[in-house]
């Protein structure tokens, strides 16, 4: 049963290995506080939903499950948004426009579909935070180094670290859309590198 | 046939449902929302205004003024309050600027955005109205990157976009408070 939950944190990682998701991966991860804003809501939205399609699977008819995951998604996602601009408007004014994309995430729809609507709702459970907590360290893993290298800060909930050395000269381009590029690339070739040697 | 209306009404059960568990969250939220939009305007007045009395809301020209305040300094406006409109890369700005009665900027802030973040979202930043603070005036509002310090050029890289519509909405501003003129 624990499987369910680790397989989602390195064996099938969503960005790196699984490669989904990776719109909001590009552009959230341009400072570390906005990836753990992200990745919090990422959790909150996949385990609600694969609890519910997880219930629902045998009330879903097979040939609009699609449909009827949006919707389920979609509401998850509206209320995640509401809560978050009445009681965390700095973070809701930070994430902007990505929170509503949560609905599009294909990891959301991709673990509704490959998973929850075949298992029981514990081992959904287990594997929406599974898949959720590898989405955030991913992200926060590249969130973190496009913040040193083309910012030289790293921003915290609450606090600001200035990196000495680098925030003098960044290299801007790493913050730029083209350096989220870079950054994921040249991780995902590392990750596909240390698996090629086991 | 049976079997499509079977189909319809479960949709139709679930999105009721939907509709109705989010009808519930908006109704705890809203006020909420609201309250705390309404603070961080009477925060940011605050900060941008540092002496006089503000005045009485007045609506403002429909075009790229949504409303300003007088502020009135022993009976006389000394300066203006306005909450400007205008376009930035991601999507609508308002900005609530501070003017002189001469066009002069005092001070501005980015209220709403949906600028890219770790870019555009960057003028959200205090510091970031610093280059346009005492311009309108004698000297013109820099609505080119060209007319910035090269510095405050560097830092405004990758938004330029955000830059334009700042930089306009705070000119357009600047000319409206001259038009007023000092009445309220």
């Amino acid at each position: 049963m624990i499987k369910e939950f680790t397989k989602g944190l390195f064996k099938e990682n969503p960005i790196f290995v699984i490669a989904l998701g990776l719109c909001p991966t590009l552009a959230t991860s341009t400072m570390v506080i906005n990836a753990l804003g992200m990745g919090a809501g990422v959790i909150f939205v996949l385990v609600c939903s694969n609890i519910f399609i997880s219930l629902l699977k045998n009330f879903i008819p097979d040939n609009v499950r699609i449909p009827a995951y949006i919707v389920v998604i979609a509401s998850f996602v509206t209320i995640v948004q509401m809560v978050m601009e009445a009681y965390a408007p700095a973070l809701y004014a930070a994430l902007g426009v990505f929170v509503p994309l949560i609905v599009v995430n294909c990891i959301i729809l991709g673990r509704a579909e490959a998973f929850a609507n075949k298992n029981k709702v514990l081992p959904s459970i287990l594997d929406g935070l599974g898949m959720g907590v590898g989405f955030t360290l991913a992200l926060t893993l590249i969130a973190l180094i496009r913040e040193v290298l083309g910012s030289g800060t790293i921003t915290l909930p609450g606090c600001v670290i200035t990196v000495p050395v680098i925030s003098i000269a960044p290299m801007r381009v790493i913050a730029f859309p083209a350096g989220a590029l870079l950054v994921l690339g040249l991780l995902k070739a590392f990750f596909q590198y240390k698996e090629g040697r086991k | 046939m049976k079997n499509i209306i079977i189909i319809a009404v479960k949709l139709a059960v679930i999105c009721l449902v939907a509709a109705f568990v989010l009808a519930l969250v908006n109704g705890i939220t809203a006020p909420q929302i609201a309250a705390s939009k309404a603070q961080a305007e009477l925060d940011a007045l605050s900060v941008i205004n540092k002496a006089g009395t503000i005045g009485e809301r007045v609506e403002g020209d429909g075009a790229g003024v949504n409303y300003y305040f007088p502020v009135t300094d022993g009976g006389k406006v000394t300066n203006y309050i306005m909450s400007l409109t205008s376009m930035g890369y991601g999507g609508n700005l308002v900005i609530l600027g501070n003017f002189k009665v001469n066009g002069e900027i005092i001070d501005a802030k980015l209220m709403e955005d949906s600028e890219t973040p770790g870019l555009g979202k960057k003028a959200e930043n205090a510091e970031y109205m610093n280059k346009f603070k005492g311009t309108g005036a004698d000297k013109p509002v820099p609505v080119k990157k060209t007319m910035l310090e090269s510095a405050d050029a560097d830092a405004v890289t990758g938004a330029t976009i955000t830059f334009t519509g700042v930089s306009k909405a705070l000119e357009y501003g600047s000319e409206f408070a001259k038009k007023l003129g000092g009445q309220k």
